[in-house]
């Protein structure tokens, strides 16, 4: 039956036409919207992962509660009127047990590698100029293994942070402070005297907000800068399998009382932003591709009306109700699959054109949006384009397949 | 061999009977025409006996086949293989080209290349052979009639049922089918059942079951 489905379709160009560029159009906008969608989520995940790894461990921040201030000082029972409260830290912020997670992670077999870092405020002085950043201390050969921290410099290498008193900084603190490679900055961490210590290289992100704030040095450097040997306030971890990343997180929380999070849990408003892009995503197709689905459900139907004689004389000479089902939900299948592949082609030229549009704003060092081109996307788009032509046919079909040749002689 | 015994046929609610009662018997290799005036229950009983409807009460047998009791695949069957129809409006399909739609029976049983030399033959027997490749909003009336019958003898059925085959036919082209009809009974034995309001048509049958509102008169009179 397929030659006469393909006849019919061919005949009618100009409703064959509009009805694929309705599947099409569908088709397209899936494609398009999640190129953009999923390049931009491909950005902003690469951007969380090279701070949060697949896990984040840090110190949770401990409040001093008046009750149990009460409670040590006074006894259960003891009834007391605070005029001033007790608040603030109870200590600084730090790791309860660093040894324990260092033996701890060197000994699972989920991990890669992990980094120690210890996070610093400080402010970097260059002349009359200075600004205030994260100091981030980390151990370079640890850190790379967890981060693409590499593929950012721009300038120097990070391995470089092994000699003593160096120190990596954002694109926008470098230019802030007028500082190159081999020049020498001033920092102050606020504890002991100040330090200088040499620009060995520039790291660009391409975002703003952490090209302007950031800095990495040596974690020993740090710790001794801050006074604080020893310390470490954040492990970052990654894993063979990012994909347990929760479920590892979960189970090293049970086990401790600093802070565990997996990387998607650590960046929570950001999960939430993504499923509201898909479910937007997810909604405009749905509707265009219910559009088009009764494009070709109002099609099929009045070409079903049209051909009522066909019909009559086809099943008069033997064509069963199975072969007329056929005749019609093949002309849905060729629309649905011509209309699919139609859509995934211009859908990937629309990614190609938007991807290659130059914007006034930098992302990821370059000045063009990131398009993601997922194999999962165009076989979903494809997939969809089809199963919504095969609904909207398949009801005008089988009306169709239950007409007998009397029904039809006898109404005209 | 065709045998109907006692058959009505009602129609609508409350029912109103079309054919009171009808019994006869047509053999093989006839040439029946059934005629009769406008709203006498000719082509209803075309359609009963040709398997396309089935009667309010009574029995049709088809070469000792029940056709109410036959299952739906082998009535299909027998549609496709053993009946030829030829309707008054031809029913063409418009996208398919003469050749094309002689060979619709066929391509149903997949049978397209052992009888496209029969479809060429048969086009060529009624004048058309040069129109094979024409498409049906390119013929004329008497040409696409002739197409039509091509159509129904194509897989060289036992039973041809034509349902005023000439009506829309100027009376040239209307003899050129009944010719034709004629030879397909006298040379190939086809058993034919052909309903006509043209009285000069009916009369070329051998035999005329002559209708006046449902019920058969005059009946059995042979042809001189």
């Amino acid at each position: 039956m397929f030659f006469l489905s393909w006849r019919q379709l061919v005949t009618r160009k100009k409703q064959t036409f509009l009805i694929l560029l309705g599947i099409s159009f569908g088709t397209l906008l899936f494609v398009a919207i999640s190129g953009i969608q999923l390049g931009m989520r491909k950005y902003i995940s690469e951007q969380l992962l090279n701070n949060t790894a697949h896990i984040l461990i840090s110190s949770e921040e401990r409040k001093v509660d008046p009750i149990k201030v009460t409670d040590v000082l006074y006894g259960e029972n003891g009834m007391v009127r605070w005029i001033s409260a007790p608040s603030g830290l109870r200590e600084e912020v730090k790791l309860q047990n660093y040894n324990g997670w260092y033996d701890l992670l060197s000994h699972d077999p989920r991990v890669v590698d992990f980094s120690p870092r210890y996070i610093a405020q400080a402010v970097l002085t260059n002349g009359k100029f200075d600004t205030a950043v994260n100091l981030v201390g980390v151990i370079p050969d640890k850190h790379v293994r967890v981060t693409k921290i590499e593929k950012y410099i721009s300038e120097g290498k990070f391995s470089s942070l092994k000699g003593s008193n160096n120190i990596i900084l954002g694109s926008q603190v470098a230019d802030d402070l007028g500082l190159k490679v081999d020049q020498y900055v001033r920092i102050n961490a606020g504890k002991g005297n100040p330090k200088t210590f040499k620009v060995s290289g520039i790291f660009h992100f391409g975002n703003e907000q952490v090209d302007k704030s950031m800095a990495f040095a040596n974690l020993l450097d740090v710790q001794v800068l801050t006074k604080n040997p020893g310390r470490v306030n954040e492990i970052a971890v990654a894993l063979f399998d990012i994909d347990i990343s929760s479920e590892v997180a979960n189970e090293w929380q049970m086990i401790s009382s600093d802070k565990v999070q997996d990387w998607q849990e650590a960046n929570q408003s950001f999960m939430e932003m993504i499923k509201v892009q898909d479910l937007t995503r997810y909604f405009i197709t749905t509707a265009v591709l219910i559009v088009a689905a009764f494009g070709i459900y109002n099609v099929l139907t009045i070409m079903i009306n049209q051909k009522r004689k066909e019909i009559a004389i086809l099943r008069a000479i033997g064509y069963g109700p199975q072969k007329i089902f056929e005749l019609i939900l093949y002309q849905g299948l060729v629309l649905g699959i011509a209309g699919g592949a139609l859509g995934l082609l211009l859908g990937y030229l629309l990614c190609l054109y938007v991807g290659s549009i130059e914007l006034s704003i930098e992302i990821g060092g370059g000045h063009t949006l990131w398009i993601a081109y997922d194999l999962s996307t165009y076989f979903i788009a494809f997939i969809s384009a089809n199963i919504s032509s095969i609904i909207a046919s398949i009801i005008p079909a089988h009306a169709a397949s239950k007409l007998t040749p009397m029904e039809i002689i006898r109404s005209d | 061999m065709i045998e109907c015994e006692n058959i009505i046929k009602s129609f609508g609610s409350p029912p109103q009977e079309v054919l009171h009662g009808l019994s006869f018997r047509i053999d093989d290799g006839e040439f029946v025409s059934i005629s009769g005036r406008s709203g006498s229950g000719k082509s209803t009983l075309l359609y009963l006996i040709s398997s396309l409807d089935i009667p309010t009460s009574g029995l049709v047998k088809i070469d000792q086949r029940n056709l109410n009791t036959m299952s739906p695949e082998v009535m299909h069957h027998f549609r496709n293989v053993e009946v030829g129809f030829i309707f008054q409006f031809h029913y063409l399909l418009p996208e398919l080209s003469a050749l094309e739609n002689v060979l619709l029976p066929a391509r149903n049983l997949n049978l397209l290349k052992e009888k496209e030399n029969l479809a060429r033959e048969l086009l060529d027997k009624l004048g058309i052979l040069k129109l094979a490749s024409k498409f049906p909003g390119q013929l004329s009336g008497g040409e696409q009639q002739r197409v039509a019958i091509a159509r129904a003898l194509i897989m060289k059925p036992r039973y041809i049922f034509a349902d005023e085959p000439t009506g829309n036919l100027d009376s040239i082209n209307g003899k050129i089918v009944m010719d034709i009809l004629r030879e397909v009974n006298q040379t190939d034995g086809t058993t034919i059942c052909l309903v006509t309001h043209d009285s000069g048509f009916a009369a070329m049958a051998q035999r005329e079951i002559y209708l006046v509102d449902g019920k058969i008169v005059n009946r059995e009179r042979v042809a001189q």
